[in-house]
C-alpha cells in the first residue's frame, strides 16, 4: 500500500472511530445509556473504568481519533511515526478495557467493541505507512 | 607550530566527509527503524499512563456503605419526609385513581437508576404524585449481578407492606459498587429499622432467595422484553388503566419525563 493509500485509509477510519467515541462521549454527557443490542453498554458507561480522573474514556478516545486523524493529513515518517504511536496506544488500552469487560464489569459495550476493531483496523493501516514512508529515515 | 589537518587536502582544498553507512535498505523495505522505535517507545509509555491510571482509579473508588452507627441507613429521615402521607399499594406509589400512571424499569445496582431516584422521583413526587395527579409502579430488573436479585427481592417483599418504594429509594442511597455484596444482610436489617411497618428478618429472608420473588422478576423482564427495552432505568407512561408508552427520556433529571407528563395532563 502506497503511503497516500494508507493515508487515505487511515482518515476513514478515524473519523468512523471519532462518530463512535463522539457519540459515547455525548451519552456520557447526557447520563443516559447508549443505544446497545448487547444490553452492556449502560453498565459499562457506568462503571468506574469509563472515567480516567474525571475525564470520561470515550472523550479521551474521541481526541486520540481526532489526533490520528491529524497525522493523515501530513505526509512524512515524522506524522506517521506518531499516528502509529497513537493507533498502537489505543489498541493496547483497548485490550486492556477488553479484559475488564469481560472479567470485572462482566458486561460488552457493543459501541466500545466497535471503537475497538476500528482501533485495530488503524493499527494495521499505520504499521503499513510508516513502512511506506521511507522508514530508514532517522528522526535525528 | 600548526597542525595540518588530516582532512585537508592540498591547495586548501575540503575532502569530502565519507557517508556514514546505512541504518537500513533505502526504500522503506527496513522495518526496525529509528522511526518505529520511537513510535514504539511513544505507544508503551501512553499505554501503560493510561492502564495505571485506570487501575489506580479504580482502587480509589470510595465505599459507599451507609449505614449509621444507630443502625439506620443514611437519609432515611428525608425519604421518610418524601414519602409521607401518599398511600402505596404493593409496585405502586400515589393515588390510584391518578390519570396517569409510569412505570419504572430499574436495577438496585444501576447508578443511573439511582441518579433518577435522587434527582427526578423526589420532584416528581412533589410536583405529581403527592397532588393526585400521577402514580408510579416499580417495575424490578436484575440483569446486573447478584446484588441486582437480592436488593430486587427485598424491595420486592417491603411492598408486601406497602413500603416498596421506602425501601427502593433507601437502598438507591446506599448503592454500592457493581457486584460486590453491597446488598448485606446487615444493610437490609438497617433499612428495615429505618421504615416504620418493615420487618429486617423478612426482607433477609426474601433477599436470599425466594421463587416467588424471582417469578414476579422474570415477568418485569418479560414485559421489559415485550416493550423493547433493554436498559435502565427506562420509563413508560399514559393514561391509569389504558395503555402506556415507552417514553425516551433526554436527562436523568426530572425535566426529562416532565414534558412528557404535562403533554398528557393537557389532553
Amino acid at each position: 500500500m502506497s503511503e497516500a493509500a494508507s493515508r487515505r485509509t487511515i482518515a476513514a477510519l478515524a473519523l468512523v472511530g471519532a462518530a463512535i467515541a463522539g457519540y459515547l462521549t455525548v451519552t456520557w454527557a447526557a447520563d443516559v445509556a447508549p443505544v446497545c443490542t448487547t444490553g452492556g453498554c449502560g453498565k459499562v458507561q457506568s462503571s468506574e473504568y469509563a472515567e480516567l480522573v474525571g475525564i470520561p474514556v470515550a472523550g479521551l478516545g474521541l481526541v486520540a481519533y481526532l489526533a490520528i486523524f491529524a497525522t493523515a493529513l501530513r505526509p512524512g515518517p515524522g506524522p506517521a511515526a506518531v499516528g502509529a504511536a497513537l493507533a498502537l496506544a489505543g489498541v493496547a488500552f483497548s485490550a486492556y478495557l477488553f479484559v475488564i469487560q469481560a472479567f470485572v464489569i462482566e458486561a460488552f459495550c457493543l459501541w466500545c467493541l466497535l471503537s475497538d476493531a476500528v482501533m485495530v483496523l488503524l493499527v494495521v493501516a499505520a504499521v503499513l505507512r510508516l513502512r511506506a514512508t521511507n522508514a530508514d529515515a532517522s528522526p535525528a | 607550530m600548526a597542525r595540518r589537518s588530516p582532512t585537508r587536502a592540498r591547495g586548501g582544498k575540503v575532502a569530502p566527509t565519507p557517508k556514514p553507512p546505512p541504518v537500513g535498505k533505502k526504500g522503506g523495505s527496513s522495518f526496525f527503524t529509528s522511526w518505529t522505535a520511537l513510535a514504539v517507545g511513544l505507544a508503551v509509555a501512553l499505554a501503560a499512563i493510561l492502564i495505571l491510571v485506570s487501575v489506580l482509579g479504580a482502587d480509589d473508588e470510595p465505599s459507599t456503605a451507609a449505614v449509621t452507627p444507630a443502625g439506620t441507613v443514611d437519609g432515611a429521615e428525608e425519604v421518610e419526609e418524601l414519602l409521607a402521607g401518599i398511600p402505596q399499594d404493593g409496585l405502586a406509589i400515589g393515588d390510584p385513581e391518578a390519570p396517569l400512571t409510569l412505570l419504572e424499569f430499574a436495577d438496585l445496582q444501576c447508578p443511573f437508576c439511582r441518579q433518577w431516584a435522587g434527582d427526578a422521583f423526589p420532584a416528581l413526587v412533589d410536583e405529581y404524585v403527592r397532588d393526585g395527579r400521577l402514580r408510579i409502579e416499580f417495575r424490578p430488573m436484575a440483569f446486573i449481578g447478584e446484588d441486582s436479585g437480592r436488593g430486587a427481592r427485598a424491595v420486592l417483599e417491603a411492598g408486601e407492606e406497602d413500603r416498596l418504594w421506602h425501601a427502593l429509594e433507601l437502598l438507591f442511597r446506599a448503592q454500592g459498587p457493581e457486584n460486590s455484596g453491597w446488598v448485606t444482610d446487615d444493610l437490609l436489617e438497617a433499612v428495615a429499622a429505618s421504615v416504620d411497618g418493615l420487618d429486617g428478618e423478612a426482607l433477609v429472608s426474601a433477599a436470599s432467595g425466594d421463587d416467588e420473588l424471582d417469578d414476579r422478576i422474570g415477568e418485569s423482564t418479560a414485559e421489559a422484553n415485550a416493550n423493547g427495552i433493554n436498559s435502565t432505568p427506562s420509563f413508560m407512561l399514559g393514561p391509569t388503566g389504558g395503555e402506556l408508552q415507552r417514553v425516551e427520556v433526554t436527562s436523568l433529571g426530572p425535566e426529562g419525563l416532565r414534558e412528557h407528563i404535562d403533554a398528557l395532563l393537557r389532553r
